[in-house]
C-alpha cells in the first residue's frame, strides 16, 4: 500500500463520518424548524456533498483493493467518532473504548500488512 | 421507544435483519462493479467516477438508498446503542462473503487482523453508539 492510498482511505472514512454527523444535525434541526430553514438546508447539502465524495473514493479504492482488505478499515470510523467526541464533547475516553480502539487499530495494521 | 412496536413485515427487528442483508448485498455489488471497471482509467481511478459505467454500481446505489430508509425506520423504534452493536454482524458476514462468493484469497495474517477488528468493534460498539447519540 502506498502513502497515497492511505491518504485516500483516511479521507474516505473522515468524509463518511462528517457527512453522517451533518445529516444528523440537519434532521434534528428539521424536526424543530422544518425544512424551510436555511441552516437545515445548508447542513443537509453539506452532508450530501461529503457522502458523495466518500462514496466515490470508496468506489475508486474498491477498483484497486480486495473488499476483505478495505472493509476492516471501516472500523477506524468508530475511532474517528470517539476522537471527535473526546475533542468536541470534552469526553474522557473510558477504559472500554480505549481497549477496543487499540484492538481495532492493531487489527487494521495487520490487515494493511497482508 | 415511545411508539408501539408494529408487527409483521413492519416489525423493527425484522427490518434490522433486512438492513444487515442490504449492507452485505451492496458491499458485494460495489466490489463486483468496481472490479469490472478497474482498468478504464489509469490516472483517474482514485475518483471512482468510472465505476458509474457499471450497472451493478447503480443497483448498489438503489440498495444503499433502500438500506438508509430501513435503517432510519429501525432507529425510530430501537435505540442506537442497541441497534448499532447488533448491526455490526455485517463485519463478520462481509469477510466471509468475500471468501465464499468473491473467492478472495484471505491470508492467515489478514484473518487475524479481521478478527481483532471484530473483537474491538464488539467491545466499543455500545459505548460508541452512546457517544454518537450525543454528538
Amino acid at each position: 500500500m502506498t502513502w497515497w492510498s492511505l491518504v485516500l482511505i483516511l479521507v474516505w472514512l473522515a468524509t463518511f463520518v462528517a457527512g453522517q454527523l451533518f445529516f444528523k444535525r440537519a434532521m434534528e434541526l428539521s424536526s424543530v424548524t422544518g425544512f424551510r430553514n436555511r441552516k437545515t438546508v445548508a447542513f443537509l447539502g453539506a452532508g450530501i456533498v461529503l457522502m458523495t465524495i466518500s462514496f466515490f473514493l470508496n468506489l475508486g479504492l474498491l477498483q484497486r483493493f480486495d473488499l476483505s482488505y478495505l472493509y476492516p478499515f471501516q472500523g477506524l470510523s468508530i475511532i474517528i467518532i470517539t476522537l471527535m467526541a473526546a475533542i468536541i464533547l470534552k469526553e474522557r475516553l473510558r477504559l472500554r473504548l480505549t481497549i477496543g480502539t487499540l484492538l481495532i487499530t492493531a487489527g487494521v495494521v495487520l490487515v494493511s500488512m497482508s | 421507544m415511545t411508539e408501539k412496536r408494529p408487527s409483521g413485515f413492519a416489525n423493527p427487528w425484522l427490518q434490522l435483519g433486512l438492513n444487515i442483508i442490504c449492507v452485505v448485498l451492496y458491499e458485494l455489488l460495489l466490489k463486483t462493479g468496481a472490479k469490472a471497471t478497474a482498468d478504464l482509467s489509469r490516472s483517474w481511478w482514485w475518483t471512482g467516477i468510472t465505476g458509474l459505467t457499471s450497472p451493478l454500481i447503480w443497483l448498489a446505489i438503489v440498495v444503499i438508498i433502500l438500506d438508509l430508509m430501513v435503517w432510519l425506520y429501525v432507529l425510530k423504534y430501537i435505540p442506537l446503542s442497541i441497534a448499532f452493536p447488533l448491526s455490526r454482524v455485517v463485519d463478520v458476514l462481509v469477510p466471509i462473503c468475500c471468501w465464499l462468493i468473491l473467492k478472495e484469497e484471505i491470508s492467515p495474517l489478514r484473518w487475524c487482523g479481521i478478527a481483532l477488528v471484530i473483537i474491538g468493534l464488539a467491545i466499543v460498539a455500545k459505548p460508541a453508539a452512546r457517544l454518537e447519540e450525543r454528538l
